[in-house]
């Protein structure tokens, strides 16, 4: 239940884009067509959903004060809470490439479609963030894994009613200079009032 | 320029070593310094439950002070004194994660438990209890000091992540916490009653066990006062052993 | 943003070596394009996850933006540095563990020094290695181009970066919270009935404050995206 609520709080309250302004490069860069934001979207559920849970086990298990306590009592007392940084993206890039990989053996068409935003994933901000946060709220293994999913879906949902909004956007008359960038930071902070309205749900 | 194999594998063994190494250094030079601001971070908090530390600049001074003044154990939720853990380690009652400590189970949690001495040294003059709890966003902590009757607050001070900025955030506000100041955990015939937050705010005629609420903080509060009532009846048996009016005693 | 570039030209004025042009009329403009035609943030649309949840206030958004010119000024040099050795094939996780490391620093000195800011920035400090400016200019820069003109293009989009975080973190301040640097400006001139907007502690206040600095940059350089 508890991993449910974090789930829910994780698309539609603590919304990676609307709340905490992660993965806003990819966000703006990415959303001009449904089609594309739907691919990129999807993309970021599957890997955000895959690279928590694993960065959760590295944390657990080597990186935090006393995690390497399971290699004898000697090394209890280890602390390299230094490396997480490092360790983090280096397995969200290896994870990246090894999804890359396994998806175009195994279903070329996903890749075709997929594909090219797996690289682009890579340094997105939220997916490193999430694991940040995974870290920073001490969650157990099965919230980790729902939260990832969570924050993944809470990122597809914003990405694809952005993208819709900027495709009604291209028969407007938008002043030259707000043109783009400008109009689109204005739309989302809109589109983060409207989200404003879940909080407080809970189950 | 397509470069061998063998130069990569060099190459990146080189890069991993360096920067290993540097990383390590650094950590090993500024872990000292870095525990000593986690250790000044807890102790302040708990004593802001009790004074006025915003005086004292030096934290060395903040760090005389608590070790001069503040004895602490840490007990179990029958109120017996925990000395060793279940792997056998020493507990020490300002390293015991509260946020931790919240998820397991009541039964099997560490309480700690901070007694602030009088200048004597030898009467403890108040104790004070860790809290921990969810806000409307995150979660919400906090430290209770109670006077020497074990009744009456002498303190409160409330941390939160994110509650919203002027409205749930105003608990950590003196104003806000100095309502706390006075009221009592147990009624006349010595049950346990909580202080509750009220709705609203500018409510006249609140009773002992009430305090006047935020305007627009409604579920901060409902989390405040859940918080209070949570950890206090956890430190029940506690509370019930040290009592020095034994009178009261506790309804079970 | 031309005080800000007048001030970057002087603090190299002072660095002047003799009959070499090391103020060349090029090396100014590395400097002082990204601070108004071609900022990352506002033309190039870089960086913008890390630096808008921490300007809330003005304090942690000057520590953000000190922590993110160290980084990439000192990023820049080691790429740069670094560039005829680096293997092609691998040069992407290369140019991240430098960054990470660079990061890892200034994460791990705010903890002993600054434990306060450290607690405020949380996991933000963590978020500049994915901060896309650092990476672009490693990748469009530092890699094909001279140490000292590298230094001078990471002072130049830190600088850029940095002034647009400032002024929407000055304005989000200034009406959320009525202060400056946590000074209460409005109280100190007898106005005691501001009212504090509460927009603009919200993210969203983010966004639009951001939104419009962008049109009003935007109209005076006369860029239009299409």
């Amino acid at each position: 239940m508890e991993a449910f609520n974090i789930a829910l709080r994780g698309i539609f309250i603590d919304n990676m884009i609307f709340a905490y302004f992660l993965g806003m490069c990819s966000f703006l860069a990415v959303s001009k067509k449904v089609s594309t934001a739907l691919g990129l979207g999807l993309a970021v559920i599957f890997v955000l959903s895959i690279t928590v849970p694993v960065n959760w086990l590295l944390q657990e298990f080597i990186l935090k004060e006393g995690a390497l306590s399971w290699l004898g009592a000697d090394f209890a007392t280890i602390d390299l809470t230094f490396l997480q940084f490092i360790m983090f993206i280096a397995v969200i890039a290896s994870m990246v490439q090894l999804v890359e990989m396994v998806i175009e053996k195994v279903s070329p068409a996903l890749y075709g479609s997929l594909g090219i935003f797996l690289p682009l994933i890579a340094v997105n901000c939220a997916i490193l963030g999430s694991s940040l946060f995974m870290v920073q709220r001490d969650y157990t293994i099965v919230e980790a894994t729902s939260f990832g999913f969570g924050s993944g879906v809470g990122f597809f949902l914003a990405i694809v009613a952005l993208a819709a909004i900027r495709e009604k956007l291209k028969y407007s008359r938008v002043p030259n200079g707000l043109k783009g960038l400008g109009i689109t930071m204005l739309i989302t902070g809109l589109m983060g009032l409207a989200f404003k309205s879940f909080i407080g749900i809970a189950l | 320029m397509q470069q061998s194999n063998t130069y990569i594998i060099i190459f990146s063994a080189i890069m991993t070593i360096v920067i290993g190494g540097l990383m390590s250094l650094t950590s090993v030079v500024l872990k000292p310094m870095q525990d000593k601001q986690v250790e000044l971070d807890t102790k302040k908090k708990i004593l802001g439950a009790v004074m006025d530390i915003s005086a004292i600049k030096d934290p060395d001074e903040i760090l005389a002070v608590y070790n001069k003044r503040v004895r602490s154990v840490v007990v179990d939720i029958d109120g017996n004194d925990i000395e060793i853990d279940g792997k056998g380690n020493p507990v020490v009652a300002e390293k015991v994660n509260i946020q931790k400590n919240y998820k397991v189970d009541p039964e099997t949690r560490s309480y700690p438990v901070f007694m602030f001495m009088a200048e004597n040294g030898e009467d403890v003059d108040s104790y004070i209890f860790p809290m921990f709890g969810a806000g409307l966003w995150d979660w919400i902590s906090g430290y209770i000091a109670l006077d020497k009757d074990l009744n009456t607050v002498r303190g409160i001070a409330f941390d939160h992540r994110q509650e919203t900025p002027g409205l749930g955030a105003r608990i950590t506000e003196d104003e806000v916490q100095g309502r706390y100041v006075g009221k009592k955990l147990f009624s006349e015939t010595g049950s346990f009653e909580s202080i509750n937050m009220v709705k609203g705010e500018g409510n006249t005629g609140l009773s002992q066990h009430e305090v006047d609420g935020l305007s627009g903080a409604t579920m901060t509060a409902k989390g405040v006062n859940k918080m209070l009532e949570h950890y206090i009846s956890c430190y029940d048996a506690f509370i019930a052993k040290r009592k020095p009016d034994n009178k009261i005693t506790l309804n079970y | 943003m031309s005080n800000e570039a007048a001030v970057v030209e002087k603090v190299q004025e002072v660095v002047k070596a003799p009959a070499e042009p090391l103020l060349s009329k090029r090396r100014k403009k590395i400097v002082s394009d990204p601070l108004s035609e071609d900022n990352p943030i506002t033309v190039q649309v870089l960086g913008i996850c890390s630096a808008l949840a921490v300007t809330v206030k003005m304090e942690p958004t000057l520590v953000m933006s000190v922590a993110v010119v160290f980084v990439i000024v000192f990023s820049n040099l080691i790429i740069s540095l670094l560039r005829n050795t680096i293997p092609n094939r691998v040069r992407i996780i290369v140019q991240l563990a430098v960054i990470a490391t660079l990061v890892t620093l200034v994460s791990e000195v705010l903890k002993a020094y600054y434990y306060d800011m450290f607690k405020v920035l949380s996991v933000f400090v963590g978020l500049i290695i994915t901060n896309c400016i650092v990476m672009g200019r490693l990748e469009a820069y530092a890699m094909g181009n001279k140490p000292y003109d590298s230094i001078l293009d990471g002072l130049g989009s830190g600088f850029g970066y940095a002034w647009i975080i400032l002024t929407v973190a000055f304005f989000r301040e200034l009406l959320g919270s009525g202060s400056i640097f946590d000074f209460k400006i409005f109280e100190a001139v007898g106005w005691y009935s501001f009212p504090n907007n509460g927009l603009m502690v919200d993210p969203v206040g983010a966004f639009m404050v951001l939104g419009i600095l962008i049109w009003v940059q935007r109209t005076k350089t006369g860029y239009v995206e299409h």
